[in-house]
């Protein structure tokens, strides 16, 4: 924030600090074991009176002298300098706390040099007693340099008590200090060996030659045991969180941390193997081999080191891009370019979006992402990513996953970085366009004939705004089903509900009696419900066809077809989540129709997880998975979930995602300890969807009438209420579905809950846990005593139901009649209004009783009584006329 | 833009700034002189070998060849202390002006890595290379000049925040500030300044030999005619430096600041001593009045970047947050350090004595 940024775009993402430091902390280890490597091999030299190898050990000098301080002493520089350009922020923190610290390392790089230099051009002259204590003293100089340097570099990742203090004693013997000054120690002797190798093959003597060439083998293989046991104890002195980021968490570490252990297993073997008498043409490329290894080796150090303290630059105090934790709350009230000093755009605007999105990634990205670059490369990261993807991506960035510093600034900056990253780096990421959409069409919603007056057939789903997956053959969240349900009502003075004698049958529109030709759900059912046997082709999870004879309901008060497998999509290729179906009741033992009905069971895949999962709408350009959605989904949670979904689906065997995450709609007990679906896929996008309205609800669920299901249709749409005002906003939605799951010990769900914060409640702590699909906002909240609402702002979030009994899709009035058989189904309520023709919801009370208003409403008693009524029968404020006239034509309101 | 707006928040510091000014100074007095040599004495040696090759004679290029890459090596280590203690009071503006010229700044580590290893070849090579000597010295000195402009345009970006507006043309770092009228008679005023010290060391060497009783005289007489000649040129070039400060910071030093006027003048004295010491062969006189004079060219740099910063910042600005043990840290390691360098040094001339 404070200074001007080096814009660079490849070698961007740290380039320059990696590419030196690796290089740089190679010979300076090297520099440090060298040192001890020289003077003891004098010792050797002397002991075992070899000329030869007083000969090499001076050759070897000059080459130790010409890389450790020309390249490692310019090198160190370097690294100095490039941190300074590329995080000066940090560099000037580190530059004046610990300024005595480096100043003090300076005095035994001083030391060094002038001892090396002695050690170098005495050589020959000096008496030997002498240049040994040069030696030696050049060994305990270095070997204070790594002293000195470690204190300060683990001070980045493991502060301690610094964090509190500000103490420059508690920053340099941080908790890491001793067991990283251990550990360096050893590898610098391990790489004394490999450098040794490189000088000692070249030794003339053949005896020489094995002799200081199984010496460099010991240098090499010995350290490895205490390099483990160093490595060990390092590990485990690091801040917990860093722990679990290189033990369990970051994919990137699950590539370095092991190959680190690999490589310096094949170092010692290595060094063994150079130990036996070999001809030169082996010896040679071994040695160099074996030095390039070194320095992978050294290199997935360096990288672990550094991701460990992720997403921090010093652990606990700055982050990766120099901004602090302190500073955020701050700079996300007052904007990120308000804050910033060196940026041209100073707030967003509709014409600067994109430039200012360009000075924000910046701020923010630039320091460790490249744009095209061999680090941290942003364009295949957010490839799979719209504009609101990528939006949404950085709003959830660093809470669920803390690999990366949150996103800070305003939401309008936030976008404005959405948008330089998709539609400037990747100029809009047109592989993620949908192509022509299909728009709804008025289809004719045709009312049958009332069969006679002496029965009411009223038909219903129970699922009024419904999801499938068809993402069959990676994951389903859901099969194809939608419940069907239908009650008989014979009228009279008294009308009956017949429960028994009839016959009532279901049967699909034209057009849909094959879905299993429309997906591929059939070919992995078995694997999906992990049945004995494959599915029968056409057959739902229940046994029920698009077609077939209903069931009485267990209540016996009427009669359901569950789970019907239906999809969207008729034979045509087109997208209808509205198919109807027409319901007979027949007399069982005459055979006679004595009723016919139809209604809709709403089935849309109009599913938006690609808005931020990548791919496109698979069919009539509005709905529908591809396999790139759907595996992006499964790559997901496997990476942060440590999953082998992805793979496992590769070879055949998709989940259905209730197979470990307990839901009640499906009935799945899931796996103990697992959080439950719902609050599972809410909590999680929550945190990813914060401080949004309505809207954000329609991008997973097919809700909104501009999209291609509009799935939120009923009389509540109609007066201009949204989600939120039974649900509450995404947030609250998902906390109360967190809070039941904390509350019956799942551990995740309390880390979901920490990024959200309560909107329409005024705390965390006041929203009332619920279960899913059970404890539903209940009716009466607003309409209380079935009464109009007191006021407009009135709101259902909160108070749940108790059990499944008191639902609105199972519930019955006085009287035995299901709420949904007069009011029909949830989210389409009478009247409702369809985008795929107005009344296509509304067919039953067009049948009975020519409008589309709640069956009975407007005191059309006569649709069931035979005789006026004037009592309130069924449940309270039965006689009241319908309020929101609006809603209709003049002519249903008579 | 307000450039006094793009000046980046300072952090605290541990012990009271005239700590970090004062040991800056002397570290950057040591790296001057180390510098000095070796910069200067490669130049001199590069145009001794174009003597050479038009029938000169001269010990110079031979002599100098094993010392070079040494005293780049010291060089090189007692910059960094400097570089250190800079940073504690003005790296907001130094780390600034060095990110908006990155490209140059960076490739520092590779032009002295490169001028560097060429000294090495040009010393441990030396009689092999024979009519490609020049190739290489040249080459290692063209780096180093390079390196040195990339320092003077740092150096004067820094103190100049008007100039720091240009990023917002260019951030890619390859700014420089070539439009700022004192950095060519800055930069040729080191420059200069490097030919005169690295004289005075090639006359140095032949004063020793011959007081060692060899044949020093041509080392000698040809190191101090560097010497005088390019302290008479500085006289030049110097003014020209002075006349295009800034008016307010010529004055300081022309009399508005008392302080400011006393070094200026004094040191004009000391290199009047040391350019008579010069011109009257008395070599330790003229290397304990250069000494002098860079000292007191290194105060007056020091002012002379207050001055500039003066609308902006002083170092007394910083907040402090005292902690001494540190510092006591480095007292003592500097001590047994020094103490050490000393005997390893007295190891290595009674090796010599010896052989």
């Amino acid at each position: 924030m404070e200074y001007p940024i080096w814009q660079l775009t490849t070698l961007a993402g740290g380039f320059w600090i990696a590419f030196i430091a690796v290089v740089h902390v190679y010979v300076a280890h090297f520099a440090v074991g060298g040192g001890l490597f020289l003077v003891l091999t004098e010792h050797k030299a002397v002991r075992e009176d070899s000329p030869a190898i007083l000969a090499y050990l001076q050759k070897h000098t000059l080459f130790f002298l010409l890389l450790s301080m020309v390249f490692g002493g310019l090198t160190g520089v370097g690294i100095w300098f490039s941190i300074a350009l590329i995080s000066p922020q940090a560099t000037s923190m580190l530059i004046h706390t610990f300024v005595f610290g480096w100043a003090t390392e300076w005095v035994c790089f001083l030391g060094e040099i002038i001892a090396l230099l002695v050690y170098f051009y005495a050589f020959a002259r000096m008496a030997r007693r002498d240049h040994m204590i040069v030696g030696w003293l050049y060994f305990i100089f270095a070997w204070l340099s790594l002293f000195f340097i470690t204190g300060i570099i683990d001070f980045m990742l493991a502060p301690g008590k610094w964090l509190e203090t500000g103490n420059f004693w508690d920053g340099f013997f941080n908790p890491v200090f001793w067991p990283s000054v251990t550990l360096r120690t050893f590898l610098a002797f391990t790489f004394a060996g490999l450098f040794g190798f490189v000088t000692a093959i070249r030794i003339p003597d053949a005896t020489a030659r094995l002799s200081m060439v199984r010496s460099c083998s010991l240098w090499t293989a010995l350290p490895f045991v205490f390099v483990l046991a160093a490595g060990w104890w390092y590990v485990h002195s690091f801040p917990p969180y860093a722990y679990e980021m290189v033990m369990f968490k970051i994919q990137k570490l699950g590539f370095f941390v092991p190959s680190f252990l690999v490589l310096g297993a094949v170092i010692m073997l290595g060094g063994l193997f150079m130990a036996f008498k070999m001809p030169a043409a082996v010896t040679k490329p071994t040695a160099y081999v074996l030095l390039v290894i070194g320095l992978c080796y050294m290199g997935c150090f360096e990288f672990s080191r550094e991701a460990a303290r992720k997403p921090y630059i010093i652990n606990g105090y700055m982050y990766s891009n120099s901004i602090l934790p302190s500073q955020t709350a701050a700079i996300n009230a007052r904007g990120v370019l308000r804050t910033a000093k060196w940026v041209t755009n100073k707030a967003v605007t509709k014409e600067n979006e994109v430039d200012a999105g360009r000075e924000i990634f910046q701020l923010e990205c630039a320091s460790c992402h490249s744009i095209g670059g061999p680090l941290n490369d942003i364009l295949p990261k957010t490839l799979k990513f719209s504009v609101f993807g990528m939006d949404s991506e950085l709003n959830g960035q660093g809470k669920l996953v803390r690999y990366m510093p949150p996103f800070v600034g305003t939401v309008n900056e936030r976008w404005a970085l959405a948008r330089y990253i998709v539609d400037d780096l990747h100029s809009g990421n047109t592989h993620l366009e949908d192509g022509p959409a299909q728009t709804p069409q008025n289809l004719p919603a045709v009312v049958p004939k009332k069969e006679n007056d002496d029965y009411v057939l009223l038909a219903w789903n129970n699922l009024g705004m419904h999801c499938i997956s068809d993402s069959d053959p990676f994951w389903i969240l859901l099969p194809p089903a939608n419940d069907l349900i239908a009650q008989l009502i014979k009228r009279g003075d008294g009308p009956e509900i017949i429960t028994s004698g009839v016959e009532i049958t279901y049967a699909v529109e034209s057009g849909f009696e094959n879905p299993a030709g429309q997906v591929t759900f059939w070919d992995h059912a078995q694997s999906l419900f992990e049945l004995e046997k494959p599915l029968p082709v056409n057959v739902g999870v229940s046994g029920n066809k698009v077609m077939g004879i209903m069931k009485p309901t267990p209540g016996g008060e009427a009669f359901e077809a569950s789970l019907v497998p239906v999809v969207p999509y008729p034979d045509d290729g087109s997208f209808n989540p509205y198919p109807l179906f027409t319901v007979t009741a027949k007399d069982s033992a005459t055979g006679k129709v004595l009723a016919t009905t139809r209604c809709v069971a709403p089935t849309s895949t109009e599913m938006g997880c690609k808005n931020c999962h990548g791919g496109t709408w698979r069919v009539a350009g509005v709905a529908g998975f591809t396999g790139e959605t759907s595996a992006d989904v499964l790559a997901v949670h496997d990476r942060i979930n440590k999953t082998t979904l992805l793979a496992d689906a590769r070879a055949g065997k998709p989940w259905l995602c209730q197979s470990c995450h307990r839901d009640p709609v499906l009935g799945a007990k899931g796996k103990e300890g697992v959080i439950s679906f719902p609050a599972a896929i809410h909590g999680w996008h929550a945190n990813y969807l914060t401080g949004r309205d309505e809207n954000v609800c329609y991008r997973c669920h097919p809700a909104k009438n501009t999209g291609s299901t509009g799935c939120l249709r009923g009389v509540h749409t109609g007066v201009g209420l949204t989600c939120i005002k039974c649900h509450g906003t995404l947030e609250d939605h998902a906390l109360s579905l967190l809070k039941y799951e904390k509350n019956r010990g799942i551990v995740s769900a309390e880390k979901l809950m920490q990024g959200l914060d309560s909107r329409v409640v005024a705390s965390k702590e006041a929203i009332n846990p619920r279960d899913a699909w059970v404890n539903e906002p209940d009716c009466l909240n607003c309409h209380v005593a079935f009464e109009k609402p007191v006021a407009r702002d009135v709101s259902g979030f909160n108070t749940w139901t108790a059990g499944v009994a008191e639902l609105f899709r199972v519930r019955t009035d006085d009287m035995g009649v299901r709420c949904e058989a007069c009011h029909g189904s949830t989210h389409a309520n009478y009247p409702a209004t369809n985008i795929y023709g107005k009344n296509r919801d509304n067919i039953p009370p067009l049948q009975y009783q020519g409008n589309s208003l709640p069956i009975g409403s407007n005191r059309h008693c006569g649709v069931c009584h035979t005789q006026p009524m004037s009592d309130e029968g069924h449940h309270p404020n039965m006689t009241g006329m319908f309020r929101n006239a609006r809603l209709i034509s003049k002519e249903e309101m008579k | 833009m307000d450039p006094t707006q793009l000046i980046p928040a300072t952090d605290p510091i541990s012990v009271p700034w005239m700590w970090f000014e004062g040991l800056d100074l002397v570290t950057f007095v040591a790296h001057l002189l180390f510098m000095n040599v070796m910069f200067g004495g490669s130049i001199i040696a590069l145009l001794s070998l174009r003597a050479q090759k038009r029938g000169g004679v001269s010990p110079v290029p031979e002599e100098l060849s094993a010392r070079l890459p040494t005293l780049l090596a010291l060089t090189v280590n007692l910059g960094v202390a400097p570089l250190l203690f800079i940073q504690v009071l003005y790296g907001h503006f130094l780390y600034t002006s060095t990110i908006l010229m990155a490209v140059f700044w960076l490739s520092v580590i590779l032009l002295v890595i490169l001028a560097y290893y060429l000294l090495y070849i040009y010393d441990f090579k030396y009689r092999a290379l024979e009519g490609r000597r020049g190739l290489i010295l040249g080459l290692s000195v063209a780096l180093l000049f390079c390196v040195s402009f990339i320092f003077s345009n740092a150096m004067t970006m820094m103190i100049v925040p008007a100039t720091w507006t240009a990023y917002f043309g260019n951030a890619q770092g390859t700014l420089l500030n070539l439009s700022d009228p004192t950095l060519i008679p800055r930069y040729l005023h080191f420059v200069l300044a490097a030919l005169a010290v690295g004289g005075l060391f090639i006359a140095f060497l032949g004063y020793g030999k011959i007081r060692n009783g060899n044949d020093g005289e041509a080392l000698l007489t040809s190191g101090l005619r560097w010497f005088t000649h390019a302290t008479l040129a500085q006289f030049v070039i110097g003014t020209w430096f002075l006349l295009s400060l800034k008016r307010d910071v010529l004055l300081a030093f022309m009399g508005n600041n008392v302080m400011e006027t006393a070094v200026f003048l004094g040191s004009l004295a000391v290199s009047l001593v040391a350019l008579y010491a010069g011109f009257t062969r008395r070599v330790v006189l003229a290397v304990g009045a250069t000494v002098a004079t860079v000292f007191l060219m290194a105060v007056m740099r020091a002012m002379l970047r207050m001055e500039y910063l003066a609308p902006y910042f002083h170092p007394s600005n910083l907040e402090l947050h005292p902690q001494y043990g540190p510092l006591w840290l480095f007292g003592i390691v500097l001590g047994v350090g020094l103490v050490l360098v000393v005997y390893m040094l007295k190891l290595y001339l009674r090796a010599n004595k010896g052989a």
